[in-house]
This record gives structure tokens, C-alpha cells and sequence, in this order.
């Protein structure tokens, strides 16, 4: 796991240097977006369970997807897909944070494909699912954080198709 | 491993979003950021004056010593490996955490200096000069915030 700063420092050390001016400009903005990054933590976290919820209702809940013979019928089966928008949207939260995807690899990524595709889970209403909750996080934090988090739930979808 | 990373790994473990005590931790961590970025960079524009300065210190403070031996690759080893902790030290105090010295710099530094023969009270001499003249370089506020990461190598070497 790592995030903006240790993933300059591992590069530069690789090569043996000091954090070239690039590097250094790319932190002070970093950090300069700590107070915006850490805003949208605190309301994404006091609303996750909604966003979750209306992430559904635009993307899956009226789609073929909910009714018999689909991959979310059962009671069971939504509950499941519903726990995974929650990791989703903790995950993209944690790395909005950090600046930084890697634990998105670590956590989320890594086998995923491979475990959805042994369960029949449909890979493109998963990200149809995250592109909803994209738009539903920039309604809730703004534009400019919103865009922040869109890199991580595009980095999501990315790694999934 | 930086106060973000620190706060997102146990928040990860219980499962949860960061509590907003966590939150306001990195905010404070986030506005000290550039200040941590200015002390880097005096230190990164003066390392060759450091090493220089600390060599110098050293030698006369400890003159019977490889790398003061007229061996021309001791002593360019000796000033390879002070500029190495420098940049160590300028790592850690970006992310305001030890681990990259530690991890870098420190684990198995000692058995490696003795096979290859270096005496270790030598070094933590040097190292010891270089925190020396590099505090010299500082107002007195910075220096307050770089010395711990000197003496985290100082530490990290004295053989107990």
C-alpha cells in the first residue's frame, strides 16, 4: 500500500535521487488538495449507504438484471452486490486519499475478473454500477472532488474490463 | 510509511471509513506539507556542501579511519554512502515518518559495514558530523524538525 508521497520516494530511491522538481510540484499540489480531499472522506462516509443506494436505482434496479433469472434475484444475490458497492466505494475513498491507486490493486483488483466471471456476476453491469455511483458521489461532494474520486471508480472499471 | 497511509491501513482493518479524529490528523499533516517540502529542498541544494563539510568534520575529529586511509575508493565510498543518508533523511522528512530510512538505509546496515570492515563507531561518528553541519545549515525551527531523523540513523548504527 502506498500513497502519493511514499510512490514519488520509492521511484526516486530506485534511481537513486533526490524528488526532482516535478515530483516536488506534484506534492505541494497533493497536498495543497488535503482540505478538498479530506472534506469529501468526511461526506462520502456519512453518506455511503445512500450513494449505494442510489448508485442501484440508476444503473441496476430496473434493469432485467433484478428480475428472475438474473444475476442480482435473489435476495441473497442483491445483498451481495450491494456489500461490493460499499467495498467499492470505501476503497475509491481510500484512495482518493492517498492520491494514489495502488490499493485499489492490493485490495479490490487483484482475482476479481477471475471471481466474477466463476460467479456469472456480468462484469458490464458491475460497471455500469460504477459509473452511476460516479455521478452520484460528484452530486453529493462537487465537481472538483468528484473528479478526484472519478479517477479512482474509472481506474475501478479499467481493471475490471 | 506516511500518516495517510498509516490512518487508511487500520481503518482498512476494522473495515471502516477514516473516523473524522483521523481525518482532521491528515489535514494538520497535509498544511505542514509544504513546509516539509521547503526543508527538503534546502537540504537536497546543499548536500554536496554537507558531505563535503562532514567529511572534513569527520577526518579531524577521527583521522585513523578507511576512508581517511589514502585509499581513494574508501574515502569515495564513504562520501557516496553520506550522500546516500542525506537523501534518506530528505525522504523522511517529505513523508514525515522514518520508514524509508529504515527500510532503506538501516536494515542490515550493520552487518553489511562489517563484512565489509568499516568500523561502525567510525560511521556513527560521521553520521554524527553530518547532522552537525547539516542543523548548522538550518534555522533553529527547522533544524528542530530534521534532527530526529539524524539521529534515527545514528541510532540505527550505534552496535549495542
Amino acid at each position: 500500500m502506498q500513497d502519493a508521497i511514499t510512490a514519488l520516494i520509492n521511484t526516486s530511491d530506485v534511481q537513486g535521487r533526490y524528488l526532482d522538481n516535478s515530483g516536488v510540484e506534484k506534492l505541494k499540489a497533493y497536498f495543497q488538495s488535503g482540505e478538498l480531499r479530506a472534506r469529501a472522506a468526511i461526506a462520502i462516509s456519512a453518506n455511503a449507504n445512500t450513494l449505494v443506494t442510489q448508485a442501484v436505482a440508476k444503473s441496476l434496479m430496473y434493469t432485467d438484471i433484478t428480475a428472475p433469472g438474473g444475476n442480482m434475484y435473489t435476495c441473497r444475490r442483491y445483498a451481495a452486490c450491494i456489500r461490493d458497492l460499499d467495498y467499492f466505494l470505501r476503497y475509491a475513498t481510500y484512495a482518493m486519499l492517498a492520491g494514489d491507486p495502488s490499493i485499489l490493486n492490493e485490495r479490490i483488483l487483484n482475482g476479481l475478473r477471475e471471481t466474477y466471471n466463476s460467479l456469472g456476476v456480468p462484469i458490464g453491469a458491475t460497471i455500469r454500477a460504477l459509473q452511476a455511483m460516479k455521478d452520484v458521489t460528484t452530486g453529493l461532494v462537487g465537481t472538483e472532488a468528484g473528479q478526484e474520486m472519478g479517477i479512482y471508480f474509472d481506474y475501478l472499471c479499467a481493471g475490471l474490463s | 510509511m506516511s500518516i495517510v497511509t498509516q490512518c487508511i491501513a487500520n481503518a482498512d482493518r476494522e473495515a471502516r471509513y477514516l473516523s473524522v479524529g483521523e481525518l482532521s490528523t491528515i489535514r494538520t499533516f497535509f498544511e505542514e506539507g509544504r513546509h516539509r517540502l521547503r526543508i527538503a529542498a534546502i537540504l537536497t541544494n546543499n548536500e554536496q556542501q554537507i558531505v563535503h563539510k562532514g567529511s572534513q568534520l569527520f577526518w579531524q575529529r577521527c583521522p585513523v579511519t578507511p576512508s581517511n586511509s589514502d585509499d581513494p575508493t574508501f574515502q569515495a565510498s564513504c562520501l557516496r554512502d553520506q550522500a546516500w543518508y542525506v537523501r534518506l533523511v530528505t525522504y523522511a522528512i517529505v513523508v514525515g515518518d522514518v520508514e524509508p530510512i529504515q527500510t532503506i538505509g538501516l536494515y542490515g546496515a550493520q552487518a553489511m559495514y562489517n563484512s565489509l570492515g568499516v568500523p561502525l563507531k567510525n560511521l556513527v561518528d560521521c553520521m554524527r558530523c553530518l547532522k552537525e553541519v547539516a542543523l548548522e545549515m538550518l534555522t533553529l525551527e527547522d533544524a528542530a524538525e530534521v534532527a530526529p531523523y539524524f539521529d534515527c540513523v545514528i541510532q540505527g548504527l550505534t552496535s549495542r
